[in-house]
């Protein structure tokens, strides 16, 4: 009996659902393995029967939380991809501002219209079977989450950081380029991959479970980057977490 | 490399030692296909390799790995790609300032290579290693003339330059470096100090030329049909390096991690081969970033602290006994399994009795184990549960914990699954005849002590007085409650057994309390009794002080521990309690060897 | 013909990139209400960058959008460029080209196989198609897994490029990457083919609807204008970049968490069409050649044949591509980027970057202080752009279908919303308000 999936989006980019459509041949196979009852950017039907519910985006109203809770109820399995979903992503960049006044910014006299509150993973309201980290997510990264669901295996995340990849793919580190990298405290998971293509570690699939931050600013810091500029590299990504630890 | 103009052999160090081609980052095992019934297929041949430009110490680093890979059992993967390679080195023209292998007996060698060239200007001064090296100069080298005997001196002049260059130095005599390390495991706030930086990120021990610990996966392809085994470079740097599937991890603390790597280079391995296993290359210095791998930087913190607390170096390090025994090829794919029997026991224990398909009889020791392989999901450790006198099956007893255990308990009779070992050191029952036995079992620790238990009432007369105590938290969670009600008939065997409590919905009539309370209720001769201990971590320290109250002698106390078991052969480095790999030298260990391992209880 | 009343509900359209609804009302053959309105959580992007430094922007606006993230990262490099006065070298730039061709090419042919299709052949979605017409989806596949694999090599990944930075990019495909790319790109046009054909065989579904309206693209001379060019609306004439909020001029509207725009009339229509009515005499050779196929001219009034110019697009995408491969081949490939250039001078500063990305054009305007910090942001977005328009030709369309059935009324206007390829959470990143 071929698993139901279904995909929701709350506010994100819906760059995670366009991996999953991105996987080419590989979607044929996939469809093969599971039956998509529901993916709203790809298809028009829709049905609230699903075993396993694939959801992107951050929650950034109240409104989102009746359907987060929804979704937990009709799923077997819920699945966060993408870093909005599951650690808040970019969208958290915003939370260290006054949210009155970005949305002023934003919608000027109108702003009252607009209900906000601050950006968050979607574990903050209702609990998460797997995650599929990354912004966006890695295409073998999200078969093998799949992979792990269909052979009712639990997900196994790296709990180490990039650098580990970094250092099989031989790289040169980041530092020694004279760029700043936050991969020492990132989960790993990605290969790289940015890293692979001559830019940083932006942090995207979030903290390690026991990063030694202070460890990392400092090396930062070291490295020439200052103060505020070290604080603000962790708040590109990190800025849920951060609060939380 | 597209065309020679490429060639660079003046650099100081690569960014990863040569040992990526023997022992590559992501190597597969084997592939299965589920398809015809589980069929296993081993690579290919290894392609041959001409390695130019190797530095000295990254040499002697390969042969570090060479008898470490060829110890108890020999990996082929690693020796295919060894044998079918040809290492042309080159003696260093620039050292970065990391670097100390001069320091270290590795700058200049006279071994180890097929070629070695010596930048002598406007030409290269070859020397040759080995036959091989020799065919391939015969063979393809153009402008090759003996060399004359001012050669011979400049190429040595270079040589002599060589061991001036290192920008670093000991304080010390580093060959005392093993002695230094013997007193300063516990040395109070050192570790913690020099770790407090540490960012867990594996780079010192990823770029080092004679680290060799690997994790093992499977990786199934979308269908689920097929897919491969795959093994990865792993590091004892990493968090979870030591956990397992309950949740336990063995060291899971930075410094004790950071002092393992430290242990392992300059003590660990010195005392089993005889070499420190650091060449000098400098890599884990350049490679972290706050600056707080360099072993000469910690040695020398080390030197000093020792000193300023009085202590006295010797003026010689004590070679240690070297023995490398290789007892054939290690085999990475498992043989093929079928499920006979399936008794589940409790809500999350089930009893697995499983026959070879080939036949054979599995011909294992009680206390040892298997890895048990389910294709596409992993493999996982399991402690035979059967004695070895129970013949054509095996039985294994699963706690359904991780993936594979989890995926085993969904396997119904008829189903098939892989198997690799036995493995492990398993009880010496010889030495166990004639005596009396004592066995102490907490909760899952009666499985793997069952395979020794039903051995010796096989072979009843030739033991003395047998005792069984056996504690769990709760009735429910009581394992081979059957087998265990039989016992209480017999008049050959003393048998009691404990809970932590009994819940209100549960009968028993027995004793409540720990297991050590049911020490005091049996009555033993300390000489001539031998306690068999088996069961969670913590139950070992306080039922091992019960008995050396009874004066139970150290060399009388046996127990089986339980680590992360991968390779199951003493490589993967999972298993490891300080210098000892529990897979291979254990997992029994009798008390009096391993009362003195910090990382064991 | 039967006075009928019903309503019509979409909520959440499906097949567009993000949240819409279609709401209309109608009482005994009077249209009471015809609304296209946007539910999508704001997010706030214009505030969110500012503070940040200067080489990050492009990073943190690349997350406006999934789909058409190269563009975005592509129109802040512009507006960080001319803001802080970088250079790009002549390679650079033809690289930079591949890469927004690339993102057309992949958009444009996962929106017509994906999105629009499923109409025409009278299914819910791409899914049941995989079965039934297996070697179309196949193609469709092939040709999309090209643009990806294009944007790999040149951008590092299609969807959040790594490789694109201030001053060129971190990292070069290299000659032997290119070739192979040059034929792929060659193999893809037979593909090309059999997909106009089977879309010229479904045309006739698109209704032949026609509402006159305003279209704003790019133009420039030398070229089909997707990188470079100056702003060209079809009622008023070009102007520069620099002067796109005369052009764009955006209104809140209290239904909607996107906003509108408008210029010299009431809406205005930007993307594929837009450009195609702007640009054609650049077309190349084979893009022209499919564009008669489907007697697909300027000034062509009907937004369904938005979808046909994407076609045609493609094409063109495919052509011009092998062309700047050419070219680079020809000037030689410079090689492998330094990872501390470009010298950038810090100052205070401020620019525009416009882009034509698959949706139409696209503006991002910021201003720096003296320390390279980012003290505002603009960002005005295709699809908000079309807001005012959809709605206005929703109302246009629905009195000429109001005979049919009800489902052929909500399949025909999710069919013309579906038509301009909206990209809806790029819509509702927000933007400073400008009240008219």
């Amino acid at each position: 009996m071929k698993p139901k999936v279904a995909f929701f989006d709350f506010a994100g980019c819906e760059g995670d659902q366009l991996q999953v459509a991105n996987l080419e041949e590989d979607l044929l196979t996939l469809l093969g393995q599971v039956e998509v009852v529901s993916f709203r950017e790809v298809m028009k039907e829709h049905s609230d029967n699903y075993d396993i519910a694939f959801i992107e985006g951050s929650c950034t109203r109240l409104q989102d939380e009746d359907r987060l809770k929804q979704i937990r109820k009709n799923a077997k399995i819920v699945v966060a991809i993408g870093s909005c979903a599951t650690i808040g992503g970019i969208n958290s960049l915003r939370n260290y501002k006054d949210l009155e006044s970005v949305k002023k910014t934003v919608y000027g006299e109108n702003a009252k219209l607009f209900d906000s509150y601050a950006a968050r993973p979607i574990d903050a309201i209702i609990p998460v079977d797997a995650y599929v980290h990354g912004c966006p997510i890695d295409r073998d990264d999200f078969l093998h989450v799949v992979k792990s669901l269909l052979l009712g295996k639990k997900t196994e995340t790296p709990t180490y950081p990039v650098c580990v990849e970094c250092k099989k793919n031989e790289n040169i580190c980041a530092f020694e380029r004279g760029q700043f990298c936050v991969g020492p405290v990132t989960r790993a998971g990605c290969n790289s991959c940015c890293v692979n293509e001559g830019t940083v570690c932006w942090g995207c699939r979030g903290l390690v479970d026991n990063p030694n931050e202070n460890a990392h600013k400092e090396v930062l810091i070291k490295y020439g980057l200052t103060v505020d500029d070290a604080i603000g590299k962790f708040r590109l990504y990190f800025g849920w977490q951060e609060t939380k630890r | 490399m597209e065309s020679a103009e490429e060639l660079r052999l003046d650099y100081d160090v690569t960014l990863l030692p040569p040992k990526k081609y023997f022992f590559p980052q992501r190597e597969t095992l084997f592939t299965y296909n589920l398809a015809d019934g589980i069929s296993t297929k081993s690579p290919e041949e290894a392609k041959p390799m001409v390695i130019i430009g190797v530095h000295p110490y990254d040499i002697v680093a390969l042969l570090h790995m060479d008898e470490i890979f060829r110890d108890t059992k020999s990996d082929p993967y690693y020796f295919k790609k060894r044998e079918n390679s040809i290492i042309i080195g080159i003696n260093i023209q620039k050292m970065s300032k990391w670097n100390f292998s001069s320091l270290m007996g590795c700058a200049v060698i006279d071994y180890g290579y097929d070629l070695m060239l010596t930048d002598l200007g406007n030409r290269y001064g070859i020397n040759v290693g080995s036959s091989k090296g020799e065919a391939l100069l015969l063979k393809y080298a153009k402008n090759v003339t003996p060399a004359l005997a001012r050669d011979i001196q400049i190429a040595g002049q270079k040589k002599r330059e060589v061991i001036n260059m290192s920008e670093q130095k000991f304080d010390f005599a580093p060959e005392l470096i093993p002695e230094l390390l013997r007193d300063s495991y516990a040395k109070s706030g050192f570790w913690e100090n020099h770790s407090e930086k540490c960012l867990a990120c594996g780079s010192c021990v990823l770029v080092c030329p004679t680290c060799y610990c690997f994790d093992v996966k499977d990786n199934p392809d979308l269908t689920l049909e097929y897919g491969e085994r795959i093994r990865t470079w792993d590091g004892c740097l990493l968090e979870d390096f030591a956990k397992i599937a309950s949740g336990e991890n063995f060291r899971a603390t930075r410094p004790t991690r950071y002092r393992h790597r430290y242990f392992k280079k300059g003590k660990y391995l010195f005392d089993k081969f005889g070499f420190i296993s650091c060449v000098g290359c400098g890599r884990c210095s350049s490679n972290c970033l706050p600056d707080i791998a360099n072993p000469v930087n910690l040695f020398n913190d080390m030197y000093h602290e020792s000193r300023s607390s009085g202590v006295q170096m010797p003026s010689s390090a004590a070679q240690p006994d070297v023995n490398i025994n290789t007892e054939g090829n290690i085999d990475y794919v498992p043989e093929l399994g079928t499920i006979v029997k399936k008794v589940p026991m409790t809500a999350y224990e089930t009893l697995f009795e499983i026959k070879l398909d080939d036949g054979s009889e599995l011909g294992h020791k009680p206390g040892q184990f298997v890895e048990v392989s389910i294709f596409g999901i992993g493999e996982a450790p399991i402690s035979l549960s059967s004695s070895p006198t129970k013949e054509k099956t095996f039985e294994l007893c699963v706690r359904k914990l991780g993936n594979v255990t989890t995926s085993m308990h969904k396997l119904n009779v008829g189903d098939k699954v892989g198997i690799r070992g036995p493995f492990g050191n398993g009880f010496d029952t010889k030495s166990l005849k004639g005596k009396d036995l004592l066995f102490i079992a907490g909760g899952l620790g009666i499985a793997p002590l069952r395979s020794l238990f039903n051995f010796v009432l096989d072979n009843r007369k030739d033991f003395g007085h047998i005792t069984l105590l056996y504690g769990c938290k709760e009735p429910r969670e009581m394992l081979f409650g059957d087998e265990l009600a039989l016992l209480a008939s017999r008049d050959d065997v003393e048998f009691k057994s404990t809970v932590n409590w009994c819940p209100e919905n549960e009968a028993w009539s027995g004793n409540i309390g720990v297991i050590t309370t049911l020490i005091p209720l049996i009555e033993f001769d300390p000489e001539k009794t031998i306690a068999i201990l088996c069961g969670p971590p913590v139950m070992y320290k306080f039922v091992i002080a019960d008995l050396k109250t009874r004066n139970v002698p150290d060399g009388n106390i046996i127990m089986s521990l339980e680590r992360r078991m991968k390779c199951g052969v003493g490589k993967c480095g999972h298993c490891q309690i300080n210098q000892i790999y529990v897979c291979k030298d254990g997992p029994v260990f009798n008390y009096s060897h391993i009362k003195g391992v910090p990382e064991a209880l | 013909m039967k006075a009928q009343s019903f309503d019509v509900d979409v909520h959440h359209v499906t097949r567009v990139e993000g949240h819409g609804n279609i709401y209309v009302n109608v009482r005994k053959g009077i249209i009471e209400k015809c609304e296209w309105s946007i539910s999508e959580a704001p997010r706030f992007f214009e505030a969110m960058v500012i503070g940040r430094p200067w080489n990050e922007l492009h990073h943190i606006t690349s997350r406006i959008c999934g789909i058409c993230s190269i563009g975005h990262a592509l129109a802040s490099l512009k507006a960080t460029e001319a803001a802080l006065g970088i250079k790009i070298s002549d390679q650079d730039l033809r690289l930079r080209k591949l890469a927004l061709h690339a993102e057309n090419m992949q958009s444009h042919i996962l929106h017509l196989g994906f999105l629009v299709l499923p109409d025409l052949m009278g299914v819910g979605s791409v899914v049941p198609l995989a079965s039934t017409n297996l070697p179309e989806v196949k193609t469709v596949l092939r040709v999309h897994r090209t643009a990806n694999e294009m944007s790999t090599l040149t951008c590092g990944r299609t969807t959040h490029p790594q490789r694109l930075m201030p001053g060129g990019f971190s990292k070069i495909p290299t000659i032997t990457e290119l070739n192979a790319l040059r034929k792929k790109l060659q193999e893809s046009i037979p593909d090309l083919q059999s997909i106009a054909k089977l879309f010229k065989s479904l045309a006739g579904k698109f209704p032949k609807f026609k509402r006159e309206t305003e279209f704003i693209a790019l133009k420039n001379p030398s070229e089909y204008a997707l990188y470079d060019g100056v702003i060209a609306s079809s009622d008023t004439g070009t102007a520069p970049a620099i002067e796109y909020l005369s052009f764009a001029k955006e209104y809140v509207v209290p239904r909607s968490t996107a906003k509108w725009a408008k210029h010299a009339r009431e809406s205005y229509m930007v993307g594929a069409l837009a450009r195609l009515n702007t640009n054609y005499e650049r077309l190349s050779p084979m893009a022209r050649e499919t564009a008669e196929m489907f007697d697909l001219l300027p000034m062509c009034y009907n937004p369904f044949m938005n979808n046909i110019a994407q076609l045609v697009e493609v094409v063109h995408s495919v052509e011009d591509s092998i062309r700047l491969i050419n070219e680079l081949e020809a000037a030689g490939l410079q090689g492998q980027p330094d990872y501390n250039k470009p010298e950038v001078k810090v100052k205070a500063g401020s620019g525009v970057g416009a882009v034509e990305v698959p949706r139409g054009i696209l503006f991002h305007d910021y201003a720096y202080n003296v320390k390279g910090i980012c003290t505002k942001a603009n960002c005005i977005i295709p699809t908000n752009q079309n807001h005012a328009n959809i709605e206005l030709d929703m109302k246009a369309l629905l009195p000429q279908i109001l005979d049919k059935p009800q489902k052929e009324i909500e399949l025909t206007l999710e069919m013309l919303v579906r038509a301009y390829d909206p990209c809806i959470s790029c819509s509702t990143h927000a933007l400073k308000v400008n009240f008219l």
